[in-house]
């Protein structure tokens, strides 16, 4: 019994940490500016 | 006129075939591979006179043969090239053994041969792409490529074992192992996007060299998700409604800082079509060029061993590439974020 519920305070640890980390990170892509424009002319520039 | 044998029966192999067969300059084409029902089958389709050979190790190659395309996995070419240098026939590779260049080279000059290695998106395009991008220009500081997309299932193999050896950076004008892959965002062009790439080996040497006189260099490489398990029959189907829009796409981008005038600047060329398609448009187009076939895409080089980026005139060799569809393209615009 002892043990369970170390594991059940564990697992509620883990998922306090996970959310903290989820509302807080910056893993966004970063948005850039601009776009691809196809290679022309006698320099193909 | 010219007879061009391609070693290699897979994705990439079967269109570089297609690209020599649609070259006016080449009236014969070989498709060789180690499994003859296959190289006969794969002939058969492509049609247009394609010939099937069975290629076998310590065999001789098929007399009359110019150039040689090989499509096949590292280590699995080493006879092929062996004897082809005996006979001082040409050859485009895909694969690129830094270690065994200087080897190689000196094979090659030896027998009159001329040997370029790494025809595919990277090392290849990637390298065309920034020695292109290079000669923007005055001076040239960084260069970074990039890469997304494998062809194949060897060529995955190939990938995830890049990813998991140590990674070496041109820093300084010297070599430099780093500790992690440093995985980072890369953008290619679109249908692709962002893609996380992290940092390995593979062509960096075939990088430095083709951008003379770079302070830094990396390589960076993408990987679609793709499962390592294939699940069976229904299982499978229903995988696929998750499958990643990238699987099939590859795309190589080539970022180079430096100086014009007194302003740092950077130019950033990309290219985007199917990984096979690009990867073997790439080599037929080499071979071709190597069996004379090409002469639009200016002299051969002198006799030896080197990477494509070192050998091919950048601007011939994409307006080549544009004109069969794979197209080169500029970024213009900067990271807000």
């Amino acid at each position: 019994m002892k043990a369970f519920q170390r594991g059940l305070l564990v697992a509620a640890a883990a998922v306090a940490v996970s959310v903290v980390v989820k509302v807080r990170g910056k893993g966004h892509v970063p948005p850039t500016s601009g776009g691809w424009r196809e290679l022309q002319g006698p320099d193909f520039r | 006129m010219s007879t061009v044998l391609v070693a290699g029966a897979g994705e990439v192999g079967v269109r570089a075939a297609r690209q020599l067969l649609d070259t006016p300059g080449v009236d014969r084409v070989l498709v060789g591979a180690r499994n003859g029902a296959l190289a006969r089958e794969t002939a058969r389709a492509l049609d247009d006179g394609a010939e099937s050979v069975e290629l076998e190790q310590g065999a001789a190659l098929p007399s009359g043969v110019d150039a040689i395309a090989i499509a096949l996995p590292m280590n699995a070419d080493a006879w092929i090239i062996a004897a082809a240098i005996e006979e001082g026939i040409a050859i485009a590779s895909v694969t690129e053994d830094a270690s065994a260049l200087a080897a190689l080279d000196t094979a090659a000059r030896a027998g009159a041969a001329h040997v370029v290695t790494g025809c595919g998106l990277a090392p290849g395009l990637s390298d065309v792409l920034a020695r292109h991008a290079a000669s923007a220009l005055d001076t040239v500081d960084e260069v970074h490529v990039a890469r997304f997309g494998v062809a194949g299932d060897a060529c995955l193999a190939t990938a995830r074992a890049a990813r998991r050896a140590p990674v070496l950076e041109w820093r300084d004008r010297g070599f430099v192992t780093e500790r992690g892959h440093g995985a980072e965002l890369i953008w290619f062009p679109d249908p692709v996007g962002a893609r996380e790439c992290e940092l390995v080996s593979t062509g960096i040497e075939q990088l430095v060299a083709a951008v003379s006189g770079v302070g830094r260099a990396s390589v960076r490489l993408g990987l679609p998700h793709t499962p390592r398990v294939k699940l069976p029959g229904p299982f499978g189907l229903l995988a696929r409604g998750r499958q990643d829009p990238g699987v099939g796409w590859g795309a190589v981008r080539a970022e180079v800082w430096g100086a014009q005038g007194d302003t740092r600047t950077t130019v950033v060329y990309g290219v985007i079509e199917r990984t096979g398609v690009a990867a073997g448009t790439v080599l037929g187009v080499t071979a071709a060029w190597l069996a004379g076939a090409l002469p639009v895409l200016g002299p051969l080089p002198e006799p030896g061993a080197a990477g494509l980026g070192t050998v091919a005139a950048p601007v011939p060799f994409l307006a080549e590439l544009a004109r069969r569809g794979v197209k080169a393209a500029a970024f213009e615009g900067v990271p807000v974020g």
